[in-house]
């Protein structure tokens, strides 16, 4: 037995305890960590761990009204799909609607309502309290009412439709005050004077794409932005492969967009005079006799100003191609002229689009299928009257100036970016005492508000639309909200309502919530309905409408037109005026909506900053386009940065090569350029409108966007552009091929014919 | 000459004794901690007998885990379906009593997992109940089990994944990405 003595005992019992303490941390580190399982204290009726639930809703991206499916997981959000039961765009759905999710799962959203604390535009907010803001907001409110001037409170939304328009109405209206404007940039003011000038109705027919078998497309890029492009698309594509016969389709436009690059022939009159040229073919078909109305003699004396060598000069489109593109839009049957884009937003755009509409009426296009069907009257609010143009922005501006605007409400619109900086309305806002956003992001001109009661974005609350255009028939939509609210924010439609309870409205706005106010109009809608189809209640019809995502009635609009013969005196279509002397500024400014940001609002969503442009293939930024012989002139080459200079401002761009624009016109995508807006958003690229003249169609005050000229100062610097394409040329590596029309039965491939300019 | 190492090694007998102490201590450790923390069988906030419920009492398996033959998940049963039994069962027993203080405070019952799979596993129930395939198979024998825990029968392991699969010659049954997706 050794010795042991004590210290020899204290040294092992320590060793020992070490060990002891080593092997419980090993087995400790081996273990699984422990995860839980969390239960639901009552399980929700609606959804069940792991299995997905789809709830059908409305796509608010953009004004087209397409219904949604989204699927939901654990109450999340996951994707969003088209709704194949939605007559609009019957289960497809374009990239912006399916980036609908990062407009809710967005890092850069307003969390909570805010309080601007320093100078205006210092970005100083504090968080407060919604009864804070409400209050604050409803303290001015009343006192302006109990004054009678409830006139001097201005709301100024995005646009809307459907029930939340009628509660804006209502609220504005039990106010006093009848500055409601609704405000987009895109919104196509021209088309629909041109339409209560030809129609006698200020409302969208429906274009019927798809039953048409030629297309004559004036400047409406419907595949990529027109109205509503989900729905057009749908309609191409049917024209073109769905029956047997392929539809024809020629597009009108001084720079290729996605339209022009889908269609059979492209063809570049020069900006502006689309209407021109469509006069021009009505006067073809007119002096040839493929028109035999009885006001025959009243058309060819309206038309008598537009031969074909006259036209052919005007617009740079030769007078063959004129006979021939008219004698194809009568002899093919049926066949469609539509007018729109780049053509709607000249000087002259009304007289453009109603020469349009003239083509149509000449070759009896009108109420037939695959031509133009008028749409009946909508079941529900479409305001298209409160669209303010930019002229009545500039009214409004000049209010402000005066004093007489004393609270602001914004809703979803962004003026401060979508205004030229000549209407100097971000100035004018600073007139305005108080102004109050309830935009769910921090915009430009949220920015500058004093008060900011964030919404819900469009997944999470209630609300319905109306379609416009609508599709031949009655059709009506509920948004449902698909998820719980992420954060502390609002329903729009419940704010106004706090609102209009805090001011002694509740009389006559009675409702607890935004739920109770569309369901309650809904039951309207269901009592209208004959008793014979009706459902047996209105909470099965209710249901029904929720799960089907949508509700229509086959009504159609009887076909018959009468021209009014007063606008036959009225055809006639002058030359577009443009800002900016040709000699200082050589170059027409063409700005286009982006296929993916469109006017901007998409451009705080990666996902959509990251999709190439469909024509350049560019992400991330802005570039100008120059066709190669305009490139040459200036000795400019693909990233090199210039300055585009308008009389009105400056902005700066990198050069892209585009061989598909006419020379002498330069475009540049819209929806960049933003100085607030989040941060995928915020400090890339440049934004066109900025520098637009304040130039106006001056029937419906609408901004002639298109009709700014410029000129390009180069800078001597360059950047790389991010694009995901290589080179745009074929370089006779016989990669793109094509037959040559007829000539293609001598199985000769050509390449494309795009000319290679040596530099 | 003789040389031994013995007196050489003689020295080294107190650091092997000291080693020798260490490694016991080490096995005993571990020993302890596998005994009274076990990983595979953890203690739940409130001691739910699956023997009580699932064995003497019969209770189907799905009449709890009702998402089993739905989903991919089984799901654990909310707090509300406990209390609609024990609104009137046992209300007097203590841990009765705890889970009717998670009810009234709206709370719900931290259950620590105990069949788990690694998140690259794709695991659906519906498939494999639809199949026929017992809970026990998988999950060992719950009726006999006071506590919930992991057995040798099913280790939850991806060869007894492939085991099962090569038996009933499931088809892709033993491709990786049947499993793995």
């Amino acid at each position: 037995m050794p010795n042991i003595d004590r210290r020899d005992f204290l040294k092992l019992v320590g060793a020992g305890s070490a060990g002891v303490g080593a092997g419980f941390m090993l087995g400790e580190s081996i273990k699984h960590p422990v995860e839980y399982l969390i239960p639901h204290v009552v399980a929700p009726e609606d959804f069940s761990t792991g299995i997905d639930t789809w709830y059908n809703t409305v796509c608010s991206m953009c004004s087209a009204g397409c219904g949604i499916s989204v699927r939901t997981r654990e109450g999340r959000a996951k994707k969003i799909e088209g709704n194949p039961l939605h007559p609009v765009n019957q289960g497809r759905l374009c990239a912006r609607g399916q980036a609908g999710l990062q407009v809710l799962y967005n890092p850069d959203r307003l969390t909570h309502p805010l309080m601007q604390t320093g100078q205006r535009g210092s970005m100083s907010f504090t968080q407060i309290t919604w009864e804070e803001g409400l209050d604050k907001v409803a303290d001015r409110l009343d006192l302006l009412k109990a004054a009678q001037r409830g006139n001097r409170v201005c709301m100024l939304s995005q646009g809307i439709r459907g029930h939340l328009a009628q509660l804006f109405e209502l609220f504005m209206d039990q106010l006093g005050s009848e500055r409601l404007l609704h405000y987009d940039f895109d919104h196509p003011h021209t088309l629909y004077a041109a339409n209560q000038r030809f129609f006698g109705e200020e409302r969208l027919p429906y274009y019927d794409l798809k039953n048409t078998r030629f297309l004559l497309s004036f400047g409406a890029d419907y595949l990529g932005n027109w109205i509503s492009p989900v729905h057009h698309s749908l309609g191409f594509g049917h024209s073109r492969q769905g029956s047997g016969v392929r539809g024809q389709f020629v597009q009108i436009e001084p720079r290729m967009s996605l339209s022009g690059a889908a269609a059979d022939e492209w063809i570049a009159a020069i900006p502006g005079t689309e209407g021109i040229l469509a006069l021009g073919l009505a006067h073809h078909i007119v002096s040839e006799g493929h028109y035999r109305g009885v006001d025959r003699d009243d058309w060819i004396a309206a038309l008598s100003g537009y031969t074909k060598s006259q036209v052919a000069e005007q617009t740079g489109v030769s007078a063959d191609t004129i006979s021939r593109l008219a004698d194809t839009f009568v002899h093919t049957e049926p066949s469609l002229a539509i007018g729109g884009g780049s053509a709607g937003n000249h000087s002259n755009s009304v007289d453009t689009l109603v020469a349009v509409n003239a083509l149509n009426y000449l070759v009896g296009n009108l109420g037939k299928t695959g031509g133009l069907l008028f749409n009946p009257e909508p079941a529900g609010q479409v305001s298209s009257a409160r669209q303010a143009s930019y002229r009545t922005m500039i009214e409004l501006g000049e209010d402000a100036r005066q004093g007489n605007i004393e609270v602001l409400i914004l809703n979803g619109t962004n003026p401060v970016f979508t205004l030229p900086s000549a209407s100097g309305f971000s100035e004018a806002l600073a007139e305005i005492p108080l102004i109050v956003s309830l935009s769910s992001f921090m915009d430009e001109t949220t920015a500058l508000a004093d008060i900011i009661l964030p919404s819900h974005t469009y997944l999470e609350s209630w609300g319905d639309d109306f379609p416009e255009p609508g599709v031949g028939f009655s059709i009506g939509a509920i948004s449902q909200p698909v998820v719980s609210p992420l954060y502390n924010t609002r329903a729009t439609g419940d704010i106004l309502l706090t609102l209009a309870q805090k001011i002694g409205l509740s009389e006559a706005m009675p409702w607890g919530n935004m739920q109770d106010y569309v369901k309650g109009g809904w039951r309207q809608i269901y009592e209208r309905g004959s008793l014979d189809t009706r459902m047996e209640s209105f909470e099965s019809f209710w249901t029904a409408i929720l799960k089907a995502g949508v509700w229509g009635e086959k009504m159609h609009r009887d076909p018959a037109f009468t021209l009014d013969k007063g606008v036959i005196d009225t055809i006639g279509v002058q030359a577009p005026e443009f800002s900016g002397s040709t000699d200082t500024y050589p170059f027409v400014l063409h700005p286009y909506l982006s296929t993916s940001l469109h006017d901007g609002q998409g451009a705080n969503l990666p996902w959509m900053q990251e999709l190439p442009d469909p024509m350049t293939s560019i992400v991330y930024g802005s570039w100008v386009e120059l066709n190669p012989a305009t490139a040459k002139q200036l000795t400019l080459k693909e990233g090199d940065l210039v300055d585009i200079e308008s009389p009105h401002g400056k902005i700066r761009a990198p050069v892209y090569i585009y061989p598909a624009i006419m020379p002498g016109v330069i475009a540049m995508p819209i929806g960049q350029g933003h100085s607030e807006y989040g941060r995928y958003a915020k400090n890339r690229g440049a934004n066109p409108i900025e520098i637009l003249s304040p130039q106006i169609d001056q029937l419906t005050g609408a901004l002639a966007s298109s009709a700014t000229r410029v000129k390009i100062v180069a800078t001597g610097r360059r950047v790389e552009l991010v694009k995901t394409g290589g080179n745009s040329r074929e370089l006779g590596r016989e990669i793109v091929q094509t037959t040559g029309g007829k000539a293609s039965h001598s199985a000769k491939l050509n390449s494309i014919p795009i000319t290679e300019i040596s530099t | 000459m003789n040389v031994s190492i013995v007196p050489a090694l003689k020295t080294l007998i107190p650091a092997a004794v000291v080693v020798v102490v260490v490694l016991l201590g080490v096995v005993v450790g571990y020993w302890a901690n596998a005994a009274f923390y076990p990983g595979t069988s953890p203690e739940q906030p409130i001691a739910f007998s699956h023997k009580l419920h699932a064995g003497e009492n019969q209770i189907p398996c799905m009449y709890c885990h009702t998402q089993a033959r739905r989903s991919i998940s089984a799901g654990v049963p909310s707090v509300s379906k406990c209390m609609g039994c024990h609104n009137e069962v046992a209300t007097e027993q203590p841990q009765i009593r705890s889970l009717l203080s998670y009810w009234e405070n709206k709370e719900p019952i931290p259950w620590i997992k105990v069949h788990d799979l690694p998140d690259f596993v794709h695991f659906t129930h519906k498939r494999h109940v639809l199949a026929g395939i017992e809970c026990q198979t998988c999950h060992g024998p719950v009726e006999t089990m006071e506590r919930i825990r992991l057995t040798s029968v099913a280790p939850m392991k991806m060869g007894m994944c492939l085991n099962c699969h090569k038996q009933h010659e499931v088809e892709h049954g033993l491709d990786c990405w049947t499993c793995h997706k």
